[in-house]
């Protein structure tokens, strides 16, 4: 995936998407190797006369079972895993990698009569007009910074940008002590708090928006319980 | 760690006694236990929540009764009746199938420990980097029953592990004690048949009690141990809690958020369209209703507390 001597997929997905569909069937030592490159946004191949640099800014999308038979957790049918099988398929994904990932929904099986619901839901060309709006907004803030995207922003840009008022510092004091979440998860949720806002267009983030991306880390949390 | 041999002054009179007894026994944490009437709560390891409930039931009045709580550390029925009787204030003892460096299943590690540090006993017959091995288990079945004076059957299903058990227990002239179940319960086959077999049915913890002249049954109101006053307290504040929850909830769709989520909607989606809000909106509610502590995420969605 990183790649040998040419460049590898992660690098083939410079700027654009890279998914891995059943994450947790792939080899354990391929999934690690994105922890580096997720963060650096290159990825240096050495070999043994040489040793290249490719770029490598791409956006992580995977999608996993919650168990290998793939009904853990589900109303209607049931489970036939046992708990040892689900802690061993959980745990081809490290706590390092999940952390590196922003956004985790858990989306449930969708029944029949709704397959076909005629109810109006928000459309992807609306939702595209919403990210073209967020993305003006950030473009116009980091002019000079040298990025384009909240995704970029830097701990000490954090700081700048990604201003929290006390009610909001205090929620996110608690719910790293309550919820368990990793120091690195700190400046990632910043982050995709200040997208958030800016998808909602507002110069503020607002708790409602810290709220929605603490709720976004849905793996993090303990999985299981007795 | 000690080890205590066949000759040995500690070791378990009762297990003298049966047939083919273990020659030596590795044994961690409180021995004293060993001398105190025990009473087995076994059952099949894949078992319903009801059955884990009810074998923390009957390990935590067993334990107020003065009988001391022993089973297989195993998943399912046997945990729940560790788990009980550490509920209660008691102590318990767990009889492996395998060597102490080789815990098995692994996630029962955390109960191992907890076991010890709450002055309960750990046994096995095995030295301790025996590996777990499925014919271990049974032959340990008959540690579990020998040291006790009778074995309460929680849960069996067709031909189980505890089948093997109740069987053992009666030939060593131990009393079987056995729950009944529905007829059609797939959970309940092994405990019926043992009772068409002539074990002992029960519904109650003065049925196992009475069944022994030796013991007297205490009144739950009269025994005014600390154990007892101790758990009707955690009822009486949980109770509380959950009441003082709701009408605590003041922010409105928090509330309406919890109401949903009681009512057994669990998942994002569902609560959102059920209560015709925004994603956000709901899930900063479910964020303050997590910090306060009145629900928690499980797989799939929450949970109230």
């Amino acid at each position: 995936m990183v790649g040998r001597q040419n460049r590898g997929e992660i690098s083939l997905a410079h700027y654009g998407v890279l998914f891995l569909d059943e994450l947790p069937e792939f080899n354990k030592k391929v999934i690690e190797a994105l922890r580096g490159p997720l963060e650096d946004k290159s990825v240096t191949i050495s070999r043994l006369n040489m040793a290249v640099t490719y770029p490598c800014k791409f956006v992580l999308l995977a999608s996993m079972n919650p168990c290998p038979c793939g009904f853990y957790g589900s109303d209607t049918q049931k489970c036939n895993c046992t708990k040892e099988q689900i802690r061993k398929y959980m745990s081809k994904i490290s706590g390092p990698l999940l952390d590196r990932i922003d956004l985790q929904i858990e989306v449930s099986r969708v029944p029949y009569q709704k397959l076909n619901s005629y109810k109006k839901e928000e459309t992807s060309e609306e939702i595209r007009k919403r990210v073209n709006k967020a993305r003006k907004i950030q473009l116009e803030r980091y002019k000079g910074q040298k990025i384009f995207s909240n995704s970029e922003l830097t701990p000490a840009l954090i700081e700048k940008y990604c201003r929290l008022d006390n009610k909001s510092k205090k929620i996110l004091e608690e719910a790293f002590e309550k919820l368990g979440l990793s120091a690195r998860a700190y400046g990632r949720i910043l982050k995709v708090a200040r997208t958030i806002a800016d998808l909602e267009n507002s110069k503020e983030i607002k708790t409602q928006h810290l709220a929605e991306a603490i709720q976004y880390r849905s793996l993090d949390r303990k999985y299981f319980e007795n | 760690m000690t080890k205590v041999t066949i000759e040995d002054k500690q070791y378990p009179k009762q297990l003298r006694n049966i047939k083919n007894p273990p020659k030596q026994l590795y044994l961690e944490g409180n021995i004293e236990l060993l001398n105190q009437n025990i009473i087995s709560i076994v059952g099949s390891r894949n078992c319903t929540p009801n059955g884990k409930k009810l074998a923390k039931k009957f390990a935590a009045e067993l334990t107020m009764q003065k009988i001391t709580i022993a089973s297989g550390m195993a998943k399912g029925i046997d945990s729940a009746a560790h788990i009980g009787t550490m509920q209660a204030g008691g102590k318990t003892i767990a009889v492996l199938g395998n060597g102490f460096n080789h815990i098995f299943p692994k996630e029962n590690i955390e109960l191992y420990k907890e076991i010890i540090k709450e002055g309960g006993l750990i046994v096995s017959e095995y030295p301790p980097d025996t590996k777990a091995k499925s014919n271990l288990f049974l032959e340990r079945n008959r540690i579990v029953s020998g040291l006790s004076i009778a074995i309460l059957v929680v849960e069996a299903a067709h031909r189980s592990g505890t089948s093997v058990t109740a069987r053992l227990a009666k030939s060593q002239g131990r009393k079987v004690f056995v729950l009944p179940h529905e007829i059609d319960d797939k959970y309940g086959v092994g405990t019926n048949n043992l009772i068409k077999k002539g074990a002992i049915l029960i519904t109650s913890t003065k049925d196992i009690i009475d069944n022994f002249e030796f013991l007297k049954y205490i009144e739950f109101e009269e025994a005014s141990t600390e154990n007892i006053d101790k758990i009707n307290k955690n009822k009486i504040q949980k109770q509380k809690t959950n009441k003082t929850l709701e009408m605590h909830l003041t922010n409105k769709i928090e509330k309406e958020v919890y109401m949903l989520i009681r009512n057994g909607n669990k998942e994002v989606n569902e609560i959102a369209k059920k209560s015709n809000k925004s994603i956000s909106e709901i899930t900063n509610a479910l964020l303050m209703l997590e910090l306060e502590g009145a629900i928690k995420k499980i797989e799939g969605g929450y949970k109230c507390i």
